[in-house]
């Protein structure tokens, strides 16, 4: 309050703002107000809460408020801001606020062996892979249930299928060219192998399961985005098999685990770094090669394509803006507009980090909420409409973060060279 | 005295009479014309046939006239003979009056006493033209007998009528012929209305020109004959033969010699004389205290620069100087300070007050301030000197901007960490997936390179000198020189197929049955099985050479190998078949300490480094195709474009050499960017990117553009120091290599990291 009102006691320079904002609970009369030009965004936050104890007659409890300037968050001081985006001070300010997005509290850290290459989180179960060709399954409490072998090669992608029940299936890629799924009993975590694909030619770099559960998809170092059968009992295999079909079905009805790709899709020219599937049923790659490619799934076709210039490590699709922010063989994190037909055009940067970008994944719930994870040990957390400084620096690991997740919408993880998995739990 | 006067009288009256003094021929004519019809007349039907002829040769004029002038001259003569004459015989002083010229007669008759017989001297000339014949009648030539009833027969000068004299009657004309002697000679003009008497010569005349004589009767056509040029042999012989022929024609000798002189024109050795140029004045003397405000015309010197101005006095120079230039006390303080450096006053003097100018003493410093100005003025620079100023920055090529040739390697992205030694050499796996390393701690690292994890760890005994990936995909091989040792290794990581398919392929030894392996081979080199134990680790062959292997390179097909043993003389080349386990010994003869060697990426070549020179061979036709000179003392690295028409050679003593097959043997460029000696170069696979790696622990990224143009040389730009390494023993950067995909760059060093750049 104190610095409140020193900043407001010194003569600099004032300007009109209006305070607005579209949450109901926190609604201000519309009056303008007369403010110190360099006020930051703490001041304001300070300001509000004031306004609104005065408006409110019963007790107030002190909320953190964010701004928003012309769609961006207030981070500099707010005349640096507005020089920054060229807005004229002699008029009225719309400053939109709205109460913060909580800062995600560490919750846990969950010791691997070896480097922590894949996490997947559903409900309350963590599936993570890791370097020494294991995967394991952890409660979000922290408490590890068990440990997977089989792979013979680093693990580099897990993915939970579905869970019905008590029995939970979920798929895996590793660098030995192979995806397998599995089946787990939850109470007695029994876990049995339902099916090895063969049929990628090098290591598997990514795995995505589409909305129904029913299919997977699989891009690896032999540039093909390979379409596979995801669920586990055989027969849908076989109906749905059409080209190699034949040797196939007697394979599959001989009960043997083996399983081979629906459908290949080349188009890549080098390694592909991950798969989105859509709800759409449409499935995005992102490449070495520097583009991100939209596959339609059904009819196995090139849909459209976003050419970048330089590598992609990772890309994400939010369903709820239907935008892609992907990260690149460099600090930036970039947002493109799924929808747009020009594709390439890059809506905006995220600088934050200083090595390598090697995971990005968007908030499931919050449609302006990603989190991004880097070689800089720093996982993120951004809004997309603050470009320029994340929300949140989520400090904790020793080592580059190789994979993070926010499928359940209150945790997010992340799994570093340092051999853990750290937890975040988020607030919201 | 009387004979002289009268003759000088005679002379006026001549001169008075020129106007009457008429042509003979005119009269004669006119005599004629009014005689036609009176043919009783003899005399006058004579005159006829001279009629004839005057009419014919009316265009002889001017000879007539000539010849005319002539005659008078000799008339003249006479005339003076005649006057000399006429004192001895006065007597017929009377016909002497008349027998000059023609006289009208009634001037005759008049004056036959008063004056003497007027010889008319007359300049003929002076009415030559036929239009002013006769002016005293201004009627022209018609016919006169159109005045025949008139009274008067023309008009004179002033217009008046020239009135008939009067003729008497036929008896009277005839008495007065009977009575006049001089009747015969005297003719009727008609032009005038009066008779003529005609002197002797003018009867003369008409008698010569009638005997068709010549009319001139003092010319004499018998002179005696005077023989100028005479048949006799003379001693000075004036000869009358013709000029000779060749005196008309054109001189040879003169025509060669003119021919010369074009010639000489022509070629421009012989010039004309240059006129001497009147218009510009040249001063002979110059003004020597011109005006100041103009520049001085030295002729000596070109653009001349005006003298250094002296400068002119201001009020402190004055006699009775305003008292504020006087110098306060401080002021002469100062000036007594300053008495060691006088050049730091203000003035060279003290400003000083004189009641008058008579009051001023002579001042002391003059003659050395006109000493120090004659200095100056010495020293001064006199003359603008243009100079050709170019900039060392325009003699350097326009290159892009590094800002333009992106992208390339910029920031360090990724350490790779794991080695205890140096790390001498990497090598990549033909997708771009892994990396392999070999260390002075004994072993080889596979790491992938997206995360920068170490995969696989093989141990070796001895030093990794070089390792080399298979570049062929579909064998999973690493070639690895460790001491005397070439192993080939099967790294274990990538498409497991070919693993397996690799493995299969290595396992036996093909059969050597129709192949005698040559003694020279046998004695460097044997092809080894490895122990079960160290298959299992990955090993698959080992050729263990007779001395330390320091370099392996694989052919693009991935078949042939080649590995070098500088220390092994002539033997130190190898070239290996892998499906065949064989080996040759390509050269016999040694050329020096071989450092690397390399395959063309596309044709049978192979190059070989040695210390100072690249020798390119052809494999195929076994010659030496080139001889590339470095001008090194040491040779450390090569590399050769995916081109295969550039090659890159780095040298110990700091130089990195750009070679264009194409163009020359000679580098196209050298660099000398790093600050010590190069240890590794390497091209890009796509991009147009090369680096070199140095001793002072950093790698430069550089752009090289080669064109498919023949003629277009290629484009070298260094783009970026890249630092991080650190130094140890005085190595820094052992071995850089580029991904073969992307524009990253990795180094390996002497600090036992490899470095990946982005």
């Amino acid at each position: 309050m104190e610095a409140l009102k020193k900043s407001m006691s010194t003569d600099e320079r004032q300007i009109q703002v209006r305070f607005v904002t579209k949450q109901e609970k926190y609604a201000l009369p519309e009056a303008p107000f007369s403010i110190p030009c360099g006020i930051k965004a703490d001041l304001l936050s300070v300001l509000v809460n004031n306004l609104l104890r005065e408006t409110r007659e019963t007790g107030w409890e002190e909320v953190e408020f964010d701004f928003l300037v012309c769609g961006e968050f207030v981070r500099l001081p707010l005349a640096e801001h507005l020089k920054l985006k060229d807005i004229n001070t002699e008029v009225t300010i719309d400053i939109e606020y709205l109460e913060r997005f909580p800062a995600p509290e560490p919750e846990d850290s969950l010791n691997h062996d070896d480097w922590v290459s894949a996490s997947h989180c559903f409900k309350d179960w963590i599936l993570t892979g890791s370097y020494d060709n294991t995967l394991h399954i952890w409660k979000t409490d922290g408490s590890h249930k068990t440990t997977i072998p089989g792979h013979c090669g680093p693990i580099k992608g897990v993915r939970w299928i579905e869970i019905t029940g008590s029995l939970a299936t979920f798929a895996s890629v590793s660098h030995d060219q192979t995806v397998m799924i599995w089946t787990v009993d939850l109470e007695t975590y029994a876990v049995e192998r339902v099916h090895i694909g063969r049929g990628h030619e090098r290591s598997i770099e990514c795995v995505d399961v589409d909305k129904n559960s029913s299919f997977l998809a699989t891009g690896g170092w032999d540039h093909m985005l390979k379409i596979w059968a995801a669920t586990s009992d055989s027969v849908l295999t076989t109906e749905i098999d059409d080209g190699e079909n034949h040797k196939l079905s007697t394979v599959n009805s001989g009960k043997s685990l083996r399983r081979t790709p629906l459908m290949t899709l080349p188009g890549h020219k080098e390694a592909i770094s991950s798969v989105v599937w859509t709800e759409s049923n449409e499935i995005f790659s992102s490449s070495w090669d520097h583009t991100i490619k939209l596959w339609d799934a059904e009819l196995g076709g090139l849909k459209s394509e976003i050419v970048g210039n330089k590598s992609f490590f990772c890309v994400s699709y939010s369903s709820l803006n239907q935008t892609l922010v992907s990260a690149s063989a460099d600090r930036h994190v970039r947002l493109y507009d799924a929808r747009s037909q020009e594709g390439s055009v890059v809506k905006s940067t995220f600088t934050s980090h200083v090595g390598w970008v090697s995971t990005v994944c968007w908030s499931t719930t919050h449609e302006r909420l990603f989190i991004s994870g880097g070689h800089d040990n720093i996982l993120k957390l951004w809004d997309s409409r603050s470009p320029n400084a994340p929300l949140y620096d989520m400090v904790g690991h020793e080592g580059k973060i190789l994979c993070a997740d926010w499928s359940n919408p209150s945790l997010m993880v992340s799994g570093a060279t340092d051999n853990t998995l750290k937890i975040f739990r988020s607030q919201a | 005295m009387a004979t002289a006067s009268k003759s000088a009288k005679r002379r006026y009256e001549i001169v008075e009479n020129k106007g009457n003094s008429e042509d003979v021929d005119d009269i004669i004519e006119a005599q004629v014309s009014d005689n036609a019809d009176d043919s009783t007349d003899e005399e006058s039907s004579e005159y006829s046939g001279l009629e004839d002829d005057e009419e014919d040769d009316s265009g002889d004029e001017e000879d007539e006239s000539a010849w005319e002038e002539a005659s008078d001259e000799d008339e003249e003569d006479d005339d003076e003979e005649q006057d000399m004459s006429t004192n001895e015989d006065s007597e017929d002083d009377s016909e002497d009056k008349v027998a000059p010229t023609a006289v009208p007669i009634e001037q005759v008759e008049s004056s036959t006493t008063a004056e003497e017989p007027a010889k008319p001297v007359e300049d003929e000339y002076a009415y030559d033209s036929s239009d002013e014949e006769d002016l005293r009648n201004t009627v022209g030539n018609i016919p006169m007998n159109w005045y025949d009833e008139y009274p008067h027969i023309g008009y004179d000068l002033e217009g008046k009528p020239i009135l008939k004299p009067k003729r008497g009657d036929e008896i009277d004309n005839f008495l007065r012929k009977m009575e006049n002697p001089e009747s015969w000679r005297t003719v009727y003009d008609p032009q005038t209305g009066q008779d003529v008497v005609l002197s002797n010569e003018d009867v003369e005349l008409i008698k010569n020109v009638m005997g068709s004589r010549i009319p001139d009767g003092s010319y004499n056509p018998y002179e005696p004959w005077v023989d100028w040029f005479t048949n006799e042999v003379m001693e000075t012989p004036v000869t009358g033969r013709p000029e000779h022929k060749r005196s008309f024609i054109p001189s040879r000798i003169e025509a060669m010699k003119v021919g010369r002189m074009v010639h000489a024109i022509k070629m421009g050795w012989m010039k004309p004389r240059v006129p001497k140029d009147t218009s510009v004045e040249r001063h002979k003397y110059y003004l020597m205290w011109n005006a100041d405000d103009k520049s001085e015309d030295v002729r000596r010197i070109e653009n001349p620069i005006p003298a250094p101005k002296p400068r002119l006095p201001g009020h402190a120079e004055s006699y009775n100087p305003p008292p504020e230039y006087a110098f306060s006390d401080r002021e002469i303080a100062q000036w007594n300070r300053l008495a060691d450096t006088p050049y730091q006053r203000k003035f060279p003097f003290v400003p000083k007050r004189f009641s008058s100018l008579r009051a001023v003493p002579a001042y002391d410093r003059f003659a050395r301030e006109r000493f120090v100005r004659c200095l100056d003025l010495y020293l001064c620079p006199r003359a603008k000197k243009m100079r050709l100023t170019i900039q060392p920055e325009d003699l350097v090529p326009q290159l892009p901007k590094p800002r333009d040739l992106q992208p390339f390697p910029t920031v360090c992205s990724m350490i790779f960490k794991g080695h205890k030694g140096l790390v001498r050499t990497i090598s990549h796996d033909p997708s771009g997936q892994f990396l392999i390393s070999g260390s002075d701690d004994q072993t080889l690292k596979v790491w992938e390179v997206a995360t920068g994890r170490c995969f696989k760890t093989f141990e070796v005994k001895g030093t990794v000198r070089c390792v080399s990936w298979c570049p062929n995909s579909a064998i999973a091989l690493v070639a690895a020189a460790v001491d005397n040792n070439v192993y080939l290794i099967n790294p274990g990581v990538g498409d497991r197929l070919v693993q397996a398919k690799t493995d299969e392929i290595l396992k036996e030894m093909p059969a050597q049955t129709d192949y005698l392996i040559p003694q020279r081979v046998r004695a460097v080199l044997t092809w080894n099985e490895p122990d079960k134990e160290q298959w299992a680790s990955g090993f698959r062959v080992i050729l263990t050479h007779f001395k330390a292997v320091k370099h392996v390179a694989w052919h693009s097909k991935g078949d042939y190998f080649s590995s070098v043993m500088p220390e092994g003389d002539n033997r130190s080349v190898l070239i290996h078949q892998l499906s065949r386990r064989r080996s040759q010994l390509p050269f016999s003869k040694s050329k020096g300490l071989v450092q690397c060697t390399l395959f063309h990426p596309l044709r049978p070549y192979l190059f070989v480094a040695t210390q100072r020179h690249v020798r390119v061979y052809n494999l195929l036709k076994q010659e030496l195709t080139k001889k590339l000179i470095t001008g090194a003392k040491w040779i450390s690295s090569l590399a050769v474009h995916p081109g295969g028409d550039n090659v890159l050679v780095g040298t110990h003593d700091r130089r990195l050499c750009w070679f264009d097959l194409d163009l020359s043997t000679k580098p196209y460029q050298a660099l000398r960017h790093h600050g010590q000696g190069i240890r590794a170069v390497a091209f890009h696979k796509r991009y147009p990117l090369f680096a070199s790696g140095s001793d002072d622990c950093s790698a430069i990224v550089s752009h090289g553009m080669v064109y498919n143009d023949l003629l277009k040389n290629p484009t070298i730009v260094p783009l970026k120091k890249l630092r991080g390494h650190d130094k140890f023993d005085d190595f820094g950067v052992f071995d850089v290599l580029f991904h073969p995909t992307q524009p990253w760059l990795f180094t390996s060093g002497a600090d036992g990291t490899i470095r990946l750049y982005t």
